[in-house]
């Protein structure tokens, strides 16, 4: 019996193409330059009542929550927060890991993307790098907040001194101290870089105090061919430099607890696991940021579109399979691999009393985005990955409490184990960091473009929409 | 005066489980010569309290076949001590005259980094400014400093009368002798299950307890070189 | 006021010792009397910057452990051992150590007071010499249970002016049940003397209900005889053996541990003795013989072969010892059970051997529960116009159903001489504050633990901190200013007194050391901490009529539905006297390992009957009265008996006493045994849940230790 075989034909379906209405994507819709920038600076001067009102509140929660709680705690003594032997390290360390993670997507979005020319990245990579830079503000107040002697905080900067005493460079804390200082320096000088040509721009079309705080930071730019060449080449030397730097702080973050003797964080997995585990914080993070600032922000909806959702959601997806990996990766090594105590550390977490945080971690950071993000309609519905992204970063809190506090809790001496319950000072400074986060979020908001004008600019440049046939097809030219 | 050489002493502790009845007496003992403060009902009770030696009781078995098990853990004052590299100051570091690891107080910045690396729990820290009502303070031992919030404190082996030990040695022109120097815990210890002294002298009798067939370290596997001997109890003997 | 200490103030405080208080005592013939001298014209053996050292004698319980304690710069710093005491040889329990807080304590009385105003102490002395010049009859003392030289001069008073002598009792004569042994030891050796039980050369040591590594007679002693007795002779490892309801410490350290129902002590060791003789080829009297071994294992709950597996060990050991515990013999049948270990001590011939049984000097035994019944029944009858309170807190240690308090009130003048606002000074008319143990000076006579005839001796250390003053100097004042009285005591002062009655011991020749005269004797007695012969030696008893027959054995009455039996034992806290020492309230129970609370220890299987969880305040309920607490689910406990720590549960005593757990005593009957001791072991309650719950402060984790018991 002879096969029947078909001829493969490829059926047009003449719907697909209209369906897909190629002024969707920002690249795709230019709009004159002129109008772009007047759009920008829209959002940047327009503030209303209730933006203040909010700005004022956070002033005071951060004043309130933050430094009062904290400032109160100085005087008292740690022991304000609810930690104990043998769980020395709870929220403090957790919420601090929390901020260093979320950092990381920022670089992660702005340098990564940028080297790898995506293009969709271009609208949004200043509020990536603010982000970064905010969250480590954030997340650098830890080492300091969780120190019993916070007024001697400066015996861990190396500095010289008449009894020739050096910080101990063996300990992770100093590594630590030096990678976030590092972090903190670079990313902002990374922020800075490509907001030149913008408060240039920005310095042109306004007036009074604007004006002169944009004529000082824009180092009189007025967009030259050299300057342009070598704005570029910094930018591009900075995007390459700092992708190592943000890997090693991670890294040197997740030393802190895997370069110790406690069952459970000995692991060498914890560094790339730790990697990852705050990229899919920090990317969920920047969602959570665009889907707030297209609804506050003026003009947002122009430069922030489903596009940009529909695409940072697969990052997550992506990212989300990726920690899935590398925690099953862990567990399953530390339940193979490890002793007893290792073993009855992990029942603990699926089966002890604070068993809902492992399992609000899971449930959030696989469960959530695997079940969700596959779908496409729902990565366009903004609300909807908005939630999807709060849970995620729920999760990764969840992870490191899980890392942190429920460790510690159940060592190698089953007499000694302990239970530990967050009190009311240390939420009140978690919270104040996040208010903290936010306020200098919403001041930066009004005091710097937060659209890189210049980047949206360049890609629209260089995507044209070209006619293949009856169909339009769009096709980017290599500008550099 | 005959002129005495001075040697370097290591200093270690061996543990009789065997006689260790779990009474508690070593505990108030070294509070009471370490000016240890007491932290009252609700912080002791959520695992502040500043115990620098505490006995670990585990069950054994079930009724009425039950046994306690009691253990007593005070810092190890380990060879190779996990608690030293992670601080980021050198609060905690070995000293090379005693061979002990010290805490030093007015460097402690509070990081608590070496008490998570504690595999034996041994450090604890001042959560608070400790209140000693008037005239309680009088007791307090002019040997030993007190210590203010934010601080790591553990077990120093009495460092205060080893010292002390030593002085009076030099003063009488000999070398410090086996049982000259007891620390607190040691010397209250009423079946004296607590032996104290040098472990680089083959002679003491901390040493000839080392060798016991029933001695055994704590934790061993993590090669942290405890320098407090426990020897099995239950009658078990032999390896 | 309280003040916090940061390490600079420190510094300066113990270097300025602003009040330059240095004592003056323990050299030399004229170190009579404690002065205050200024920093400048220190005495030569104070140097400034060194610790000088006392040796004194311990008084927080009544075994008399001899302390060396340092000082510095006019201060008690620490509590150490006296290693040359033949009590406790260097070594020092939780209490002894705690002493600096009692004498530092924040909440002592600070001058003698009367009806809660301060008065001077010249009125104080008129007042205590007018209420001896009243009826003599009418005057009654009671003393802690201490054999001290107090209890000699009372004793020496009451003789003098005819009253009734003085009743010595408190917690620890009641939970040691020391009458009962005292009468059983009268019974089977012919004399009423607490017996001295050689641990250290035995090696199989079978306690019944003896907590010896905790309170009972001389815990410091038997500790270290324990100590010996299992590192052994050539290394042959003693074996420990407890039988008691509940596991203490004691019974946690031993190689086994019988659980018998409350009350069947005396069959169990009726069944013991009979197995023993049996394969020594002894016979028993009557009495004994006629107890069934196997029945009585099972009334008790307890295996037979465990007791034959214990009789073989006893029988066949080379120096067996039995011990009669306090829990024993809190019994209706508490003297049989006595009588019954000691008949065993008997059988193996371990009498006047090492590794046996002793007796010590014969000293006047204390007081019974039914002498101290007797005292409050004529205090309730108005015929007592003073009483006189020492060294004893009676309205917290004994039963609540004694109605002491109630009978205090019958009494017009009672005359407290607490040095702390104890439950009894409270409601004392005149509270007269003794100095605390290390600014006073005494002895005391008939050291239990001690393997020789001992005494030992105290002597301040410190200059008194306020403004109290020696009860036997108050009671030698106030009887100067009666005639009839001065003749008969005629003593200067305390140390007068107590040189007196050193004499004796001088002229003995006895002692270790010598002295041509009193004044030398007396320097030595200070710097050595007491006076006791060079080597051992005590009196071996004679078992003149073993035999002697003795009521027949019966069996406790079956507990009824819904009833537990009802055990308590003191801890570190002693007779509740500690409860004011934060560092003892710190210290965790070694059981529970709980701290500054009480708590109902229940078994696991018991509580779930009952409903009640881990934390979960309970109400125990006796015929007597009823107490809240809060359970600790107990798996060393019989299913049967729920048992409470003795110590906490003060309405009075101070900031760190006051308000914390509950007093056990409100549950214990007023029932005797033959002996006249309260045979608080036959206490039976009931158990609730209330719906509370209050986690206990404890140092162990709460999850897991049960499980993870490898």
């Amino acid at each position: 019996m002879a096969a029947e075989v078909k001829p493969y034909q490829r059926v047009y379906k003449q719907s697909e193409a209209e369906e897909e209405d190629p002024r969707q994507h920002l690249m795709l819709d230019p709009r004159p330059r002129e109008e772009m920038n007047h759009m920008v600076m829209e959002a940047m001067t327009t503030t209303s009542r209730r933006y203040w009102i909010i700005v004022g509140a956070l002033a005071v929660a951060v004043a309130v929550l933050l430094f009062g709680a904290w400032g109160n705690m100085i005087f008292t003594g740690m022991g304000m927060a609810g930690i104990r032997r043998p769980v020395f390290w709870g929220v403090f360390i957790v919420t601090f890991v929390f901020w260093i993670g979320i950092s990381h997507a920022g670089t992660f979005v702005s340098a990564i993307l940028r080297v790898f020319k995506a293009e969709f990245r271009r609208p949004f990579t200043r509020a990536a790098e603010l982000m970064t830079t905010f969250g480590l503000a954030a997340g650098a107040l830890y080492p300091l907040i969780h120190l019993g002697r916070v007024w001697v905080f400066y015996w861990m900067i190396p500095y010289p001194n008449s009894r020739w005493l050096w910080p101990n460079f063996r300990s992770a804390l100093v590594w630590d101290f030096l990678a976030i200082t590092t972090y903190l320096l670079s990313s902002t000088i990374y922020l800075y870089l490509p907001l030149i040509p913008d408060v240039a721009m920005a310095r042109d079309r306004s007036t009074g105090w604007r004006h002169t705080l944009y004529k000082l930071l824009a180092l009189g730019f007025r967009g030259t061919e050299a300057e342009w060449t070598r704005i570029r080449k910094a930018i591009n030397i900075f995007a390459f430099a700092i992708i190592p730097v943000m890997f090693s702080v991670h890294t040197i973050v997740s030393w802190d607890f895997a370069s110790t003797k406690v069952v459970g964080w000995q692991s060498t997995i914890f560094g790339p696991y730790f990697i990852i585990g705050a990229i899919l914080s920090g990317v969920s993070a920047v969602i959570t940021i665009l889907f707030v600032l297209r609804y506050t922000l003026k003009n947002m909806d122009y430069f922030i579109r489903e596009e940009h959702f529909d695409a940072l959601g697969l990052l997550v997806l992506i990212f989300s399979m990726a920690w899935a990996y590398f925690f099953y990766n862990e567990y399953l090594l530390h339940w193979y691999g490890g002793g007893t105590v290792l073993k009855q550390l992990l029942t603990l977490h699926a089966s002890g009393p604070s068993a809902w945080v492992w399992y609000l971690m899971l449930a959030c950071n696989v469960a959530v985005p695997w079940l969700t993000l596959w779908n496409k309609k729902l990565r366009r519905t903004p609300w909807a990955i908005f939630i999807v992204s709060i849970l995620i970063n729920v999760g990764m809190y969840a992870e490191r409490y899980t890392i942190i506090p429920l460790t510690l809790g159940h060592q190698r001496f089953p007499f000694d184990w302990g239970e530990y319950t967050p009190r009311l000072t240390e939420i009140s400074i978690a919270l104040g960091t996040l208010c903290l986060f936010v306020l200098l979020y919403l001041l930066a908001s009004r005091l710097i473009p937060l659209i890189p004008v210049w980047e949206v600019q360049e890609g629209q440049e260089s995507h044209r929409l070209r006619k293949v046939g009856k169909t339009q097809v769009p096709s980017v030219s290599e500008l550099e | 005066m005959a002129e005495v050489t001075e040697e370097k002493m290591k200093w270690g502790m061996a543990i009789d489980l065997d006689v260790c009845t779990g009474c508690n007496a070593c505990v108030t003992a070294c509070a009471m010569e370490n000016n240890i403060p007491f932290t009252g009902e609700d912080e002791s009770g959520y695992g502040r309290g500043l115990h620098w030696i505490r006995i670990q009781r585990y069950w054994h078995g079930d009724y009425p076949e039950i046994k306690p098990d009691y253990s007593p853990m005070l810092c190890q004052q380990c060879g190779n001590a996990p608690c030293e590299p992670v601080c980021p100051v050198f609060a905690a570091v070995h000293s090379e005259e005693e061979q002990i690891n010290l805490q030093v107080y007015n460097r402690c910045i509070g990081t608590r980094y070496c008490a998570n690396n504690c595999p034996y729990l041994s450090r604890v820290f001042n959560w608070f400014d400790y209140e000693i009502p008037e005239p309680m303070a009088y007791y307090l031992n002019p040997s030993v400093t007190v210590r203010r919030r934010g601080v790591m404190e553990k077990c120093t082996f009495c460092v205060q009368r080893i010292h002390a030990g030593q002085e009076q040695a030099k003063a009488e022109g000999r070398p410090v002798q086996d049982g000259d120097i007891v620390p607190a815990c040691a010397q209250a210890c009423p079946t004296d299950a607590i032996i104290f002294g040098d472990l680089s002298d083959p002679q003491s009798r901390v040493s000839q307890m080392a060798r016991s067939q029933r001695s055994f370290r704590q934790l061993e596997e993590l090669g942290t070189e405890p320098r407090v001997i426990y020897l099995k109890g239950g009658g078990q003997y032999g390896g | 006021m309280t003040q916090k200490y940061t390490r600079r103030e420190f510094i300066k405080l113990s270097g300025l010792t602003a009040a330059a208080a240095a004592v003056l005592t323990g050299c030399g013939p004229a170190s009579r009397y404690v002065v205050r001298r200024p920093y400048t014209d220190m005495p030569e053996y104070q140097q400034t910057g060194l610790s000088t050292y006392f040796a004194t004698t311990c008084r927080e319980c009544p075994a008399g452990c001899g302390l060396i304690v340092r000082t510095h710069e006019g201060r008690a710093i620490k509590v150490e051992g006296n290693p040359a005491h033949p009590v406790n040889r260097g070594k020092v329990c939780s209490r002894g150590l705690t002493a600096v807080q009692g004498l530092y304590n924040p909440d002592r009385i600070t001058g003698p007071l009367q009806n809660g105003s301060e008065i001077s102490w010249d009125q104080a002395v008129a007042q205590v010499s007018e209420a001896l010049k009243a009826d003599p009859q009418g005057v009654a003392f009671f003393l802690g249970l201490a054999p001290d030289h107090l209890f000699d001069l009372v004793s020496e008073l009451t003789a003098a002016l005819g009253a009734p002598p003085p009743v010595r009792y408190g917690a620890y004569g009641m939970f040691d049940a020391r009458r009962t042994l005292t009468e059983a030891a009268k019974l089977t050796f012919g004399v009423p003397s607490m017996p001295f039980f050689d641990l250290g050369e035995s090696d199989f040591i079978l306690s019944f209900g003896a907590n010896f590594l905790e309170t009972w007679v001389s815990p410091l002693a038997y500790a270290r005889g324990l100590s010996q007795m299992r590192r052994g002779k050539n290394n042959a490892r003693g074996r420990l053996v407890v039988i008691e309801p509940r596991q203490s410490v004691t019974s946690g350290t031993a190689d086994l541990w019988l659980a018998p129902a409350p009350g069947t002590e005396a069959l169990v060791a009726a069944a013991l003795a009979n197995l023993v003789a049996a394969r020594l080829g002894l016979s028993l009297p009557d009495d004994l013989a006629s107890v069934d071994p196997k029945e009585a294992a099972a009334a008790a709950g307890i295996a037979f072969e465990k007791l034959q597996e214990v009789a073989a060990g006893f029988a066949s050991a080379r120096a067996p010892l039995a011990l009669p515990g306090g829990s024993a013999l809190a019994h209706a049948n508490g003297l049989a059970a006595a009588r019954a270990v000691l008949v065993l001590n008997a059988l193996v011939k371990n009498l006047g051997r090492p590794g046996g049984v002793f007796l010590t000097p014969a000293d006047p035994a204390a007081s019974s529960f039914a002498d101290v019944q007797d005292l409050v029944a004529r205090m309730n009858a108005g015929k007592i116009h003073t009483l006189f309170i020492h060294g004893v807190n009676p309205v917290f240690e004994l039963p609540a159903a004694l109605g002491f308090a109630a009978a205090l009130k019958k009494v017009p003048q009672v005359v407290s001489f607490a040095s702390f606002p104890d439950e009894t000074a409270a409601l004392s008319t005149l509270v007269l504050p003794d100095h605390t143990l290390l600014e006073s000076w005494g002895y005391q006579r008939t050291l239990a633990g001690a393997d020789r005839e001992a005494y030992s001796a105290a002597q301040p250390v410190v200059v008194p901190l306020h403004n109290t003053r020696a009860a036997a100097d108050v009671l030698l004042s106030a009887a100067r200013q009666l005639p009839t009285l001065a003749a008969a005591l005629p003593y200067a002062d305390e140390v007068e007194f107590l040189q007196a009655r050193l004499l004796p011991l001088l002229e003995s020749r006895k002692g270790f050391y010598d002295a041509p005269e009193i004044l030398t004797f007396w320097s030595q007695w200070l710097q050595y901490g007491g006076w006791w012969p060079q080597r051992a030696g005590l009196e071996a008893p004679i078992v003149a009529e073993l035999y002697a027959a003795a009521a027949p054995l019966t069996p406790p009455a079956p507990l009824a539905s819904g009833e537990l039996h009802f055990y308590t034992y003191p801890t570190q806290l002693g007779d509740g006297s500690g409860a004011n020492r934060p560092w003892l309230q710190e210290t965790p129970d070694p059981m529970t390992t709980v701290m500054w609370n009480s708590w109902v220890e229940i078994h696991p299987e018991t509580a779930a009957k009952l409903g009640i969880h881990d934390d979960d305040v309970v109400k125990i309920v006796s015929a007597s009265g009823e107490i809240e607490a809060v359970a600790y689910l107990y798996p060393a406990i019989r299913p049967d008996t729920v048992a409470v720590p003795f110590g906490q549960g003060h309405s009075a005593l101070g900031r760190y006493a006051e308000g914390r757990g509950a007093n056990p005593a409100a549950l214990l009957p007023l029932s005797v045994n033959e002996s006249g001791d309260l045979s608080f072991g036959d206490t039976r309650v009931s158990v609730q849940p209330t719906g509370q719950r209050r986690p206990l402060s404890r140092m162990e984790n709460r999850h897991g230790v049960y499980d993870h018991a490898e």
